[in-house]
């Protein structure tokens, strides 16, 4: 028998194949790109948080030099119709976003008028002349002002101001809580911030003599976004072409359907010139989608044991002025609902859960959507019960985690985990830590008078989730064409969109693996609706599953082909040759055999010397539908030294077990888990969209908005677990969010484990300051730190 | 974020500068290192009608040292400051304070001129000017003066600089041997804007107690702070609880304001903890002029 020579590429730490693009300079974004007679477009972005917009006058702008062309949201009322995504959920209460203001503001930032001028420069001195008249109204800057008795309305019809109310109860809560040992009840928040690429949006539009429209957008889900323009346009989804370049960084905040988007194509089709919008890094802060603002209040029923037997809990959401495409205005709260209990068997459950408007930037998705918030939540609850129950915090989650011999498992709120590995991950990041070892490092430091403690979170990541949380389309799937060229190299084309992810290298071990070519014989392209079958795109953990599946198995159909035209060269029968390295030959009689690249030249160009049965094309559709999504899971540890006078602190370690079933690459995956870490960091530590009671955006630019630096992050010890998934072809799972949801949760329990000597605390919220950390710790001195 | 329409100026010569800006009037503006200008003119809330660059003009940006003292040019460089074999050796503090300002980009960029001008009251510079005693030479159409950095710092962003003068030089006079020194900054992260900041020297008299003291504070209002009331505490005196009483004094003296980073009453207690700190430090490592 002949052994394949390559060794097998899916699990190898295969460098990644598009960094040199990217790392000399030479990746094309949207910025980079310059068509013919293009002119270039600014917002005029409302400086008020609501109010009945009375007129805008573009005239004056219109009259300079160089300004080409101006729309308000009048000019285009009967043109572009408004963004409306409504979830499935009864009781969602639908709220009509406009391209361009028409009749009211809700939120600074929201635009009030598109200009195109021969230079930004100019576009930008013609927003400044544009005259604008609006009708004040009360802002509705917070919950509490939303909430409050005769707060003003966002959306009038409405009657109150919530996108939705819902209630998720199951198991028999009242009981449970009768019959505990205890009983708390924590009130939680995280606050208000987002994914900051280092590319901003930015879109090229074009409308062209045959009526086809061209979008080139820095955007994640290309194919999602064409639909969406469809049903805003007078333009047929047939003649529409989304193209998302190189991106620079998504992290979920690229992935919707934006005004901007409508407004740019709407003025490119009133013009005929391609029109380009670059965002700016205000703009940004001001008008891309936010994200992460919760406030949990969770009663807990718990035994002697230290096993949480009920929660009671209640989720709020911020959710900003509008309900955002495609993933509505109940995402976050839907998502959290069902996310709550997390990795522990906690079996009576009942959920509050709503979604709020005010007057903010409407609330969509970031990396690691609600779960951040729940695992903060649960995480935080765990830490409480430990106190309680006088345990180690360790302890206590391994008394409270699904064991492995459970899966599949289905939690209280009907999530169905797949497999997981919660118990081991968690043994094995005390194992890496030396967890005793740290705690005797502790006792020590403690013993010096420093401020020393440890942090610990345990989570499940839904990964290539399905659309089941009233979500307007069902996203469980996507596709892949494998198209073998004549020469024997093969195109991958998926409906995905790589934008730091490495899908360029990590789909093409897979195809390569599975047609025996070396990985230089297989492209991945990706991000044109042109020219990839439809798909779905990039976000929630799912490329790797669905597009990673999908190549799979579009490439285990090519490979048939081959066989079977292999075959019939050899004068064989299919089940006696074999594909191996490049050539297929007779099992047994290697010398017999063919190579790849013969059989695809025969395929193409001289099909007469094939079976009649047998069609010239070496290509393959295929799609897969991941159902209720595979689960990864983590375990993570830090240990960190407080100053106690200044609050601020090191972290000394930050290790982390993952557990994402086959990993097809694993220098990426620890790539993943550094860069979400990094970002749960951010977010824990610094990152925060303040609104200020009148509705204005305190934090426009980094002077105000702190983002980490090398310098705030520690080194990142990662492992691996490998629990295969029990259905994903190959065992993968996805894993792409998972670092960015325990931070938070790790850093409180740290600091409330640090400040343990002095008294006991409730870390309550994020990010975690100097000043708060102070505060934290002089509420422990003062025996008042527990609410 | 496109800045309005500007005239650019690029004179080579002090004198050509200057009698541009006197040309320019009050909507002239003089570029300097850009790390605060430019991002201001981006975001329009700066729209000068004529930039004046000082980048191409000569001889305002060496690091020398004369006689009795350390003399840099206001074009000079943060990094240059802090790579300065000259700054390093007699203004150990002023070398220690460029460190902390932003990231290498910036620093390779900014300059001292451009940081003491923008005072800004949490900069770095400006702080440990004040704790150096250093003297600004500004240049006008009438020749130059000096002036010392206590009486150049007036408010928030406002100095003692006349529209059409130019800050040319920084002149520190060269300490005494043996002079103790400290500089600490407390920011939410790496790099960023300081909450507060303490620059502080310490001399000692044989007996180990402090002869001299100068104590400034960046943070602790609208323009960077001598916390005299804390040094006349400390002369003639030593031991921890003199420079906790004096810390605590420099903390009364400030009346820092606040913001989204951090409250008032924060900064203040921070400004105690980081004297203290200081001082401790500065103390440490002065030799006693025996």
């Amino acid at each position: 028998m002949t052994q394949s020579l390559a060794p097998r590429l899916l699990g190898a730490k295969v460098k990644r194949v598009e960094d040199p693009r990217f790392l000399l300079g030479k990746a094309r974004y949207i910025d980079d790109m310059v068509r013919p007679g293009m002119l270039h477009a600014a917002f005029l972005r409302s400086p008020i948080p609501h109010g009945n917009v009375r007129s805008v006058d573009v005239g004056p702008a219109l009259a300079m030099e160089r300004v080409r062309a101006a729309l308000t949201g009048r000019d285009i009322a009967t043109k572009v119709k408004p963004i409306v995504c409504d979830s499935t959920f009864e009781g969602f209460k639908s709220s009509n976003y406009h391209a361009i203001a028409l009749d009211k503001v809700r939120y600074v930032g929201e635009a009030l008028a598109i200009v195109a001028a021969d230079t930004r420069y100019i576009a930008e001195d013609a927003i400044e002349m544009i005259e604008f008249d609006i009708d004040e109204l009360g802002p509705v800057a917070s919950i509490a002002a939303a909430t409050r008795e005769g707060a003003p309305l966002l959306h009038e019809h409405w009657g109150d101001n919530f996108f939705i109310e819902d209630l998720l109860e199951a198991g028999d809560v009242e009981s449970a809580f009768r019959d505990a040992h205890g009983v708390f009840e924590i009130n939680v928040s995280n606050q208000r911030h987002s994914g900051i690429p280092l590319e901003t949006r930015g879109v090229i539009a074009e409308f062209d003599s045959d009526g086809v429209l061209t979008m080139w957008s820095a955007t994640q889900i290309p194919h999602m976004v064409r639909t969406g323009m469809a049903d805003c346009l007078e333009v047929p989804e047939h003649k529409i072409r989304v193209i998302a370049p190189d991106v620079g960084g998504g992290f979920g905040p690229k992935g919707h359907l934006f005004p901007e988007e409508l407004a740019v194509c709407q003025l490119a089709i009133e013009t005929g010139r391609p029109i380009k919008w670059i965002e700016d890094r205000r703009e940004h802060m001001l008008s891309t989608f936010h994200a992460r603002e919760h406030y949990h209040r969770v009663k807990v029923a718990y035994t002697e044991e230290g096993v949480v037997t009920a929660l009671d809990a209640t989720i709020e959401v911020d959710c900003g002025a509008y309900s955002i495409y495609p993933w509505t205005a109940a995402m976050d709260v839907e998502m959290g609902l069902v996310m709550l209990p997390g990795p522990y068997k906690i079996r009576n459950f009942r959920c509050e859960a709503q979604s709020v408007a005010t007057n903010k930037c409407p609330f969509g998705a970031y990396r690691g959507v609600a779960r951040t918030a729940v695992c903060f939540s649960i995480e935080r609850i765990m830490d409480q019960v430990a106190n309680k129950v006088g345990l180690d915090p360790v302890e206590v989650r391994r008394r409270n985690l699904i064991r492995s011999d459970e899966f599949p498992y289905m939690s209280i709120t009907g999530m169905e985990y797949d497999s997981g590995s919660l118990i081991e991950s968690l043994d094995k990041v005390c194992d890496e830590a030396d967890y005793k070892a740290m705690r005797q490092f502790q006792e020590e430091a403690r013993s010096e008078g420093r401020m020393v403690g440890i942090g610990v979170s345990v989570f499940t990541e839904q990964t290539a989730p399905p659309a089941d949380k009233g979500l307007p389309l069902n996203f469980s799937w996507d596709a892949a064409t494998v198209r073998m060229d004549p020469s024997g190299k093969v195109v991958v084309q998926v409906g995905t969109h790589s934008h730091g992810q490495g899908h360029e290298t990590t789909l093409a071990q897979i195809v390569a693996d599975e047609l025996e070519l070396p990985l230089a014989d297989v492209r991945i392209a990706f991000g044109d609706t042109e020219s990839t079958p439809n798909g779905i795109g990039t976000f929630a953990s799912r490329s790797a599953v669905v597009a990673g599946s999908a190549s799979y198995l579009a490439a285990v159909s090519v490979k048939e082909n081959l066989t079977e035209r292999a075959a019939h060269l050899l004068e064989a029968s299919v089940e006696d040759v074999e594909v191996k390295a490049g050539r297929i030959s007779v099992k047994g009689a290697p010398e017999q055999s063919v190579s790849i690249a013969e059989v695809a030249r025969i395929s193409y160009h001289h099909p007469e010397l094939l079976d009649p049965s047998m069609e010239p094309l070496l290509e393959a559709v295929a799609t897969y539908n991941a159902g209720p999504g595979t689960y990864a899971n983590s375990a993570q540890i830090a240990l960190i030294e407080v100053d106690a006078e200044t609050g601020k602190f090191k972290i000394l370690r930050y290790l982390v077990v993952e557990d994402c079933g086959q990993m097809i690459n694993p220098t990426i995956v620890d790539g993943q888990v550094h860069g979400g870490i990094a970002q749960g960091l951010g977010g824990a530590l610094f990152e925060e969209l303040i609104y200020d009671d009148e509705g204005q955006l305190l934090t426009t630019t980094f002077l105000d908005y702190l983002m980490p630096g090398a310098t705030d992050i520690p080194n990142i010890e990662v492992s691996h677990l490998v629990t295969p998934s029990a259905f994903v072809p190959n065992g993968i799972k996805g894993m792409g969010e998972g670092g960015a949801v325990a931070p938070g949760a790790v850093l409180a329990c740290a600091i409330e484990d640090a400040i343990k000597p002095i008294g006991e605390v409730f870390v309550d919220r994020t990010p975690l300051t100097p000043e708060r950390v102070v505060r934290f710790i002089e509420a422990a001195s003062s025996g008042g730190g527990v609410e | 974020m496109k800045p309005a329409r500007f005239e650019y100026l690029a004179p080579t010569s002090v004198e050509e500068a200057v009698s541009l800006l006197v040309e320019g009037g009050e909507d002239a503006k003089l570029l300097a290192g850009g790390q605060s200008l430019v991002p201001l003119m981006n975001l329009r809330l700066a729209q000068p009608s004529v930039l004046i660059d000082l980048n191409k003009v000569e001889g305002i940006s060496s690091i020398t040292e004369s006689e009795d003292a350390v003399v840099i040019g206001s074009m000079a460089r943060h990094r240059a400051v802090a790579e300065s074999e000259v700054v390093r050796r007699f203004l150990p503090l002023l070398a220690e304070s460029a460190g902390h300002i932003g990231y290498p980009a910036i620093r390779a960029r900014g300059t001292i001129g451009g940081s003491i001008a923008h005072a800004d009251p949490v900069s770095e510079f400006p702080c440990a000017c004040l704790c150096l005693h250093a003297e600004f030479v500004l240049t006008g159409p009438a020749g130059t003066r000096q002036v010392r950095a206590e009486d150049f710092f007036v408010s928030y962003l406002t100095t003692a600089l006349s529209p059409d003068e130019i800050l040319t030089e920084v002149r520190f006079p060269k300490p005494s041997p043996g002079l103790g020194w400290g500089f600490l900054e407390l920011a939410r992260k790496t790099g960023d804007f300081a909450l507060a900041a303490v620059a502080a020297t310490v001399a000692l008299s044989p007996d180990g107690t402090c002869s001299e003291a100068s104590i400034a504070v960046a943070g602790g209002g609208d323009r960077p702070l001598r916390m005299v009331e804390a040094e006349t505490m400390l002369k003639g005196n030593q031991g921890d609880d003199v420079i906790a009483r004096a810390a605590t004094a420099a903390a009364t003296s400030s009346n820092p304001p606040s913001d989204i980073h951090s409250s008032g009453d924060f900064r203040r207690q921070m400004i105690e903890v980081l004297t203290r700190r200081v001082l401790t430090a500065a103390w440490g490592n002065a030799r006693r002029g025996e």
